[in-house]
């Protein structure tokens, strides 16, 4: 049974400044009673969400609200400071594309190493049908990825962050993938993803997509709720889509 | 569960004390049993304590679960008992609400190290740390640590909040509680105090028998008036008060009544015409026994301490307040009493009726429900369920994404050169020419002979420098995948030692042919050097958790380990061997490295390992691995750090 449950969630995020990283500042501020005041941030504050398999999440808000912060708590990433959180299922994260690639190894070899790191086996059918999706031309899965271009670079790490599906999708701005050929077939794969997840959320800026595809809209600001929308099904064709699926 | 009857499911609560009936009778303990007494309706309460008694581990108290940590005496006013801290930790999950009564360092070290977050905590601050006020440094801040994290802190009376520091820092935490008591068996109407005891001078102490009750004022009290002195109680002092009274020829007057019963004990508070609470330190906060004679309708001679002590018998009122540790104002004080009928008789009923109205039991209950039921319902407050991490990577996805990422490391050399890491045992091959020729010269053994196994220490060395080196930076570097994909921060640790040890296997291929070419082959050494190897490494990688972690907390740590990993290579045995210098210098035994390098490297040259070598590694491996288990608690917040 997949399930995401946060109550009254908080998080305190401690700002280190330069002094807050040295030990010796530490040490002596003990020393000569100084309190070394640590500024905090409450980045997240009493969040309660509770959602069931079939939830599509849309995280509104403007930049600093907490949506990251938000997302990052629910993968596991930082610990809450209070409440408690229980989470069922295979959470994976889709928050930055970049993370764990070597620029230096062939596009092939970085393919399988994320593909070891989310926990999959890397075997050449997957690895092909990978490429197949970037519509890469074959003989340059032996090239080091760092002679491609930024937008094949995307690709190739779009393709391989999307190619398994997952229990609950954490996905952080509707990944910008550059090309417009490329752009459309991405959204699609992404739609397509979403719909076999059981729980999605999605962090974004962008309101007409998050009424697409969420059940319900969460706007965040200053790490609170501050309003929970639930989307009237505009019937549209993608929705169904989801519908049919969950 | 052990109570089904009940629908509604009690919440329960665990306190944790240092001791429990039936190794000991006193205040504290009182307290403790009146709280699970009188909220047995509203809370299933269960008691983690120490015995120094073999007997059963888990026994019932008056229909509450006791469990008894076996304790090896007492070392500091504290039970020497090890596991205690391992047993509460197993305990803290399986109860709502912890109570723990303060002071008791070796449970604020288990709440002070952030176990048991997940569970809501109250404070029952019964006294501050008087005795052993050497060990303040130590215990203070595990004290403070563990109050920051309590959701409520009682009291008995406010004053403990006024003059207690470390509690006026979260006076916002604090609730006064009074403590209350059950007057109802102190209705003796049938024993007038005049009938039995017509002498007029009986005079009633009662406490554990230990320094601070202050029992040898009194009995020097004694000694100088007429008066007759009972002291109801146990404890280590008994022998030396004993020969107090022994001293100064008070055998006939003075006596010691040991342990006695509840019934017997208010029995006797009945017919004594005064009682003393003769305390000398801060130590005493309340008095119960003090509260227990008010409602016999005693009055009470007391002593002015910081605590609620002359605020529970006020003087003038319920009694005569004399200063602690004054063995004459205290006789004459009591003297004043015994010949003053009319007076003992006045303040008898006013003391009686404070604590008829003060302190009643009803008060206390409610009091306390009240806290529990706030610590365990509000909006859960640090309650933060870490039992279950979101993502749940097992060990094993741990072990299998570090291999991954290190195996992929090692490929990433062989991708810039053809000779990949061999560049690195070229450059070993050429310090240990260097290196073997220079020392060659300084001694002048064969040096030839010992070439294998120089080059075997240094590249033991490099490993275990390079997996500490690499760990500074191990988090930071992996920052993306750390925060965006939500991987476990130790995956990164594990990856340097993973890494650092394929290298090494590069590396040992220097050692493996000069063994082949110098040395006589025996395999057999080899083999009986394995266990040693395996504890190296898992000291190494041991060292590089706690030392990466905490290097990327504190940034200014990295130059410190470097400096310091350049001294201990010079400090410790690797490019010299012991025989060759001053034969086992101070400076050398003392240094962990020494027995480390030891413990493998004699039973390879066919030696016999000094035993205090394998206790000293085994010892360093033990605390190495507490500090990892601490800092695997800590490695939570490493996103915060990056």
């Amino acid at each position: 049974m997949v399930s995401i449950s946060l109550r009254n969630i908080c998080l305190d995020y401690p700002l280190y400044g330069a002094y807050d990283f040295s030990l010796k500042r530490r040490l002596l501020g003990h020393i000569i009673r100084e309190p070394g005041e640590m500024r905090i941030i409450r980045a997240v504050d009493n969040v309660t969400i509770e959602a069931e398999a079939g939830a599509r999440i849309g995280l509104a808000g403007p930049n600093g609200s907490g949506k990251s912060t938000l997302l990052r708590l629910i993968a596991g990433v930082y610990p809450p400071s209070s409440g408690s959180i229980a989470v069922q299922g295979n959470v994976v994260p889709l928050l930055g594309l970049n993370a764990g690639v070597n620029l230096d190894f062939v596009a092939e070899d970085n393919i399988a190493l994320l593909l070891r790191i989310s926990g999959r086996k890397p075997t050449r059918s997957v690895i092909d049908d990978i490429w197949a999706f970037t519509e890469l031309e074959a003989r340059m899965q032996r090239l080091p990825l760092r002679m491609f271009s930024s937008g094949m670079l995307m690709r190739v790490l779009f393709a391989t962050a999307t190619a398994f599906p997952a229990d609950i999708l954490l996905l952080d701005e509707w990944l910008s993938v550059v090309d417009e050929h490329f752009a459309e077939k991405a959204q699609e794969r992404l739609l397509n993803l979403v719909s076999q997840a059981a729980i999605v959320i999605i962090a974004s800026h962008d309101q007409p997509l998050l009424r697409r595809t969420c059940t319900s809209i969460i706007n965040l600001d200053h790490g609170r709720i501050a309003s929970t929308v639930t989307v009237e099904p505009p019937a549209t064709h993608t929705f169904e889509l989801c519908e049919k699926r969950a | 569960m052990h109570h089904t009857s009940e629908t509604p499911r009690r919440p329960s609560v665990l306190h944790i004390f240092k001791i429990y009936y039936p190794d000991l009778f006193g205040g504290t303990l009182t307290v403790i049993r009146d709280i699970c007494a009188s909220l047995k309706d509203a809370f299933a309460s269960a008691v983690l304590v120490c015995s120094r008694s073999a007997a059963p581990r888990d026994i019932v108290v008056n229909g509450v679960q006791v469990e008894r940590v076996r304790s090896f005496g007492n070392l500091l006013s504290l039970p020497a008992a090890p596991t205690y801290p391992w047993r509460l930790w197993r305990k803290i999950a399986e109860h709502d609400l912890l109570a723990l009564h303060a002071p008791f360092p070796l449970a604020e070290l288990v709440f002070a190290f952030g176990f048991g977050r997940n569970r809501p905590l109250v404070v029952h601050w019964h006294a501050d740390i008087v005795t052993h006020a050497g060990l303040r440094w130590f215990i203070e801040p595990l004290m403070r640590r563990t109050l920051r994290r309590a959701k409520a802190i009682i009291v008995s009376d406010h004053v403990l909040v006024d003059n207690t520091p470390s509690l006026r820092e979260f006076e916002d935490k604090c609730h006064v509680v009074p403590f209350g008591i059950d007057t109802s068996g102190y209705d003796w109407p049938k024993i007038e105090p005049h009938h039995v005891n017509d002498r007029g001078r009986l005079v009633l102490a009662c406490g554990r028998l230990v320094p601070y009750k202050g029992f040898d004022v009194l009995i020097r009290a004694a000694a100088a008036h007429s008066f007759e002195v009972w002291i109801i109680g146990e404890g280590a002092e008994r022998s030396r008060l004993q020969q107090l009274i022994l001293d100064l020829g008070l055998g006939d007057r003075v006596r010691l009544l040991g342990s006695v019963n509840d019934c017997e004990r208010i029995k006797l508070m009945c017919l004594a015409d005064v009682f003393v609470m003769p305390s000398v330190t801060n130590a005493e906060t309340f008095g119960l026994a003090q509260l227990e004679a008010m409602a016999a309708g005693r009055p009470v001679v007391n002593t002015a301490l910081d605590t609620a002590v002359p605020r529970v018998a006020r003087h003038g009122m319920e009694a005569i307040t004399v200063p602690p540790g004054d063995a004459e104002k205290l006789g004459e004080a009591i003297d004043t009493l015994i010949r003053d009928p009319e007076r003992r008789r006045c303040m008898g009923l006013s003391a009686r009726t404070r604590a008829l109205t003060r302190y009643s039991a009803t008060a206390f209950r409610q009091g306390m429900e009240a806290v529990y039921r706030d610590a365990v319902a509000a909006p859960s407050e640090e309650r933060s369920a870490i039992a279950e991490p979101p993502q749940a990577t097992g060990w094993l996805d741990t072990v299998r994404i570090a291999a991954a990422l290190a195996w992929s490391d090692m490929r990433h050399r062989y991708v810039r050169s053809l000779l990949g890491p061999f560049w690195m045992s070229l450059q070993m091959a050429i310090v240990v020419a260097v290196l073997g020729s220079v020392i060659g010269q300084m001694s002048n053994a064969n040096m030839l002979a010992r070439l294998p196994m120089l080059a075997l220490s240094m590249t033991a060395w490099t490993f275990l420098n390079s997996v500490v080196l690499d760990a500074t930076t191990a988090l930071q570097n992996s920052a993306s995948l750390i925060r965006d994909r939500a991987l476990p921060p130790v995956i990164f640790l594990l990856q340097c030692t993973f890494r650092q040890a394929l290298f090494a296997l590069h590396n040992a291929c220097v050692p493996l042919a000069l063994w082949l070419i110098l040395s006589p082959h025996d395999l057999s050494h080899a083999l009986a050097a394995l266990p040693g190897l395996l504890l190296f490494v898992a000291c190494t990688f041991a060292l590089s958790l706690v030392l990466g972690a905490m290097a990327t907390r504190y940034r200014d740590l990295k130059p410190i380990i470097e400096s310091t990993l350049m001294l201990a290579f010079l400090a410790s045995p690797i490019i010299w061997s012991s025989d060759m210098i001053n034969h086992r210098s101070t400076v050398m035994r003392l240094n962990p490295l020494t027995h480390l390098f030891a413990v493998w490297r004699e039973p390879l040259a066919g030696g016999h390992i000094d035993p205090t070598s394998i206790v000293y590694v085994l010892v360093a491996l033990a605390l190495l691995i507490v500090a990892s288990v601490l800092t695997l608690v800590h490695l939570r917040k490493a996103a915060f750090w990056i």
